[in-house]
């Protein structure tokens, strides 16, 4: 009856042997020789999987590629007439099942925030839900927070299941896992052996230590009041903005991040249209097509990004806030910006200046 | 010493406050092993500067990014802390006419190199609440409460660092420390371009290929570099000529780093920001290094070293004899 397995580190790569005859997998590698990087790659026996750190990228991509093809197109000349064209279409293509294995608690609620935007408004998006549906998460128990580390600050936690398909409590140089529902159910019985009692009392002794220590010092969760009061403050912003050197990276790497553009690229007769991540701190990401742009200096940009996650999202979620806490913004930010203290400021200076 | 030197930035910028619109230095970051730009507008806030190792960014990238200096509109001064590295990025900007001389405040600071902090990660990847971290001689010694770790410099420096010729300010109003020996001789600061170039062609482009492939598109190596000055134009967006697709191929990658390279060659001051940014690692900075070596053996011109000089791709001079 036990649903619970125990996989012996030595004994993973067997596992993930087994897991990707199955389905595709994607694991946590290192991004090549002395990189300190990490992201997700498709399982290969040689890549050395690193579970004992966060991945630099976020498994995002695996469910939202950073460039997916919508559509492709092809014109066609009349033979006869070569004023007259018609024009092939091809949409959506099949896509394979996929395990994202080790993934934490907070890149799994990451998908939490792109399900209410793509799946479950007026419009469902067909691309990401058929890859939403087909993709199963295993998620590692986090303990090893750093100091950019803030999931409990947003309403998630180091000990959060919330989203994933299966557990994994690291325990005896290895992992007591656990199937949260059907589709993880499938998976147990070529994942590993039965856990001993031992090892389960275990895992439950971590899960509770895990969850009884809360990860970021500020509570975020309820912020949009403060940011509205803060919006037109434009010293605030400019005050600490300024330093952002407006790239992309702290949209890129994060978990909830789910702005895209489409374009066509095309050559002579074809081409496909494609959807492609975009950032709201380009420039370009507001640019009309009059040359007006309602947000050109950094800060109105950033400030959008604060607004957007805890703010606009929250209001029209019910509450829910577009940002898991990873700190992967902070961590990989040229110039080190702290979104936790922008946001939680909000407030101390909307309560100095009453 | 580092306190000195700390005390001696403070108070440059003290004695001419009065004359100065805004300071850029650098701040305490999110933790202790991360130091932030800091944009002065106080003088009480002068005491929050720092200088340490961590002091990573080159705070030029803002003079034309973010404060447009070259439109003035007062007499006042922007005040400026540069590293020997950094100092380079303003001559080549000054010589390009980007930024004048006069509207700056320079305080320069010897440097004996930055840590990386990804490198210091991987050697110690439990190290934090560090409390003082200071180079000494060949190691960089960081104190925590509990104990002193002591690093080999080639180990966790930046590795701009590990090649640099310039540690000392190139141009300064105001010097915080006495000047330091480059680590390296002038014969070797080309030895990591030397290193790749010993592959064999097929080798060397499956080293690019597989380095390149990881590139997220973010623009980070192009907004952090200050010689990067086409703004909100550059033609790795442009939709109108479309010169790059949206794809994330390969191609589009290799094409768009090519053209940043392309559009720094004789103009690259080696700062390494772009390298030091990248979320993914990429040595990019090998590439405008290879670039500088060609321009340095056609034309014997070195960027950012004397703000009297033309940049050669800048004018045109038809007795050239290096080409």
């Amino acid at each position: 009856m036990s649903e619970k397995i125990f996989i012996a580190q030595s004994e993973l790569t067997a596992m993930l042997e087994r897991l990707s005859k199955e389905m595709d997998v994607w694991v946590p590698v290192e991004m090549g020789d002395e990189k300190w990087g990490v992201r997700f790659l498709p399982y290969h026996r040689d890549n050395v999987v690193v579970l004992g750190r966060q991945s630099t990228l976020s498994p995002k991509n695996v469910v939202f590629p950073q460039v997916e093809t919508l559509l492709r197109f092809r014109y066609q000349k009349d033979d006869h007439d070569p004023s007259k064209q018609s024009i092939d279409l091809k949409d959506l293509q099949d896509v394979s099942s996929a395990l994202v294995f080790g993934a934490r608690p907070c890149d799994v609620r990451g998908f939490l925030t792109f399900d209410q935007v793509f799946l479950k408004g007026r419009y469902k998006d067909p691309y990401y839900a058929q890859r939403r549906e087909k993709t199963l998460f295993a998620t590692v128990l986090c303990d090893t927070k750093d100091s950019a580390c803030f999931c409990s600050s947003v309403g998630s936690g180091p000990g959060d299941r919330e989203g994933s398909d299966l557990w994994m409590v690291p325990v005896d140089d290895g992992y007591v896992i656990e199937a949260l529902n059907d589709k993880g159910r499938k998976l147990i019985p070529i994942m590993g052996k039965p856990a001993t009692p031992e090892q389960i009392e275990k895992a439950q002794r971590v899960q509770e230590q895990v969850t009884a220590k809360p990860i970021g010092e500020y509570n975020l969760t309820q912020s949009a009041g403060d940011f509205t009061g803060r919006f037109e403050d434009m010293d605030y912003w400019r005050d600490r903005v300024s330093k952002c050197i407006s790239c992309g990276i702290c949209t890129f790497v994060c978990p909830t991040c789910y702005c895209f553009n489409i374009t066509d690229e095309s050559r002579d007769l074809e081409g496909e249209r494609i959807r492609s991540w975009d950032s709201c701190m380009f420039y370009h990401y507001t640019l009309e097509a009059s040359g007006h742009n309602p947000r050109p200096e950094k800060f109105e940009r950033y400030r959008n990004r604060v607004g957007h996650k805890f703010s606009y999202f929250p209001d029209a979620y019910n509450g829910m806030i577009s940002c898991c806490g990873c700190g992967r913004c902070i961590r990989s930010c040229p110039v080190s910006i702290d979104i936790r203290k922008i946001v939680h400021h909000l407030k101390e200076a909307v309560d100095a200046d009453n | 010493m580092m306190e000195d030197k700390v005390k001696t930035l403070q108070k440059e910028f003290l004695n001419v406050f009065e004359k100065l619109e805004v300071v850029l230095g650098w701040e305490p970051g999110y933790d202790s092993l991360h130091a932030t730009p800091s944009f002065i507008r106080e003088a009480e806030d002068l005491n929050k500067l720092v200088w340490n190792p961590l002091c990573s960014q080159n705070l030029c990238t803002y003079l034309v990014k973010t404060l447009n200096v070259r439109v003035r509109e007062n007499d006042k001064k922007i005040g400026i802390c540069v590293k020997g590295c950094d100092s380079r990025s303003l001559v080549a900007l000054i010589q390009e006419k980007f930024v004048p001389r006069e509207a700056l405040y320079i305080v320069g600071i010897p440097c004996e190199g930055t840590v990386d902090w990804r490198r210091l990660m991987r050697f110690e990847p439990s190290l934090k609440d560090v409390q003082k971290l200071h180079i000494q001689g060949p190691e960089l010694a960081v104190e925590t409460a509990q104990k002193t770790y002591r690093f080999p410099l080639q180990h966790v420096l930046e590795q701009r660092c590990l090649h640099c010729r310039y540690p000392n300010p190139i141009i300064y109003d105001g010097l915080a420390g006495e000047p330091v020996t480059p680590r390296v001789g002038d014969d070797q600061v080309y030895g990591d371009v030397e290193k790749i170039e010993q592959y064999s062609l097929p080798d060397r482009l499956k080293f690019w290929e597989k380095e390149l492939d990881r590139c997220i598109r973010c623009y980070a190596c192009r907004n952090a570099c200050p010689l990067c000055i086409c703004r909100d134009s550059c033609i790795a967006e442009t939709r109108t000529p479309k010169w790059l697709a949206q794809r994330c191929d390969l191609k589009e990658k290799f094409f768009y780093h090519m053209i940043h390279a392309m559009h720094l060659a004789g103009r690259c001051t080696e700062c390494g920001e772009c390298e030091r940014v990248c979320p993914v690692e990429i040595p990019v900075t090998l590439i405008k290094k290879k670039l500088n070596q060609i321009v340095k053996e056609l034309l014997d011109y070195e960027a950012g070293i004397d703000p009297q000089k033309q940049p050669p791709l800048l004018t045109f001079d038809p007795s050239e004899k290096g080409i």
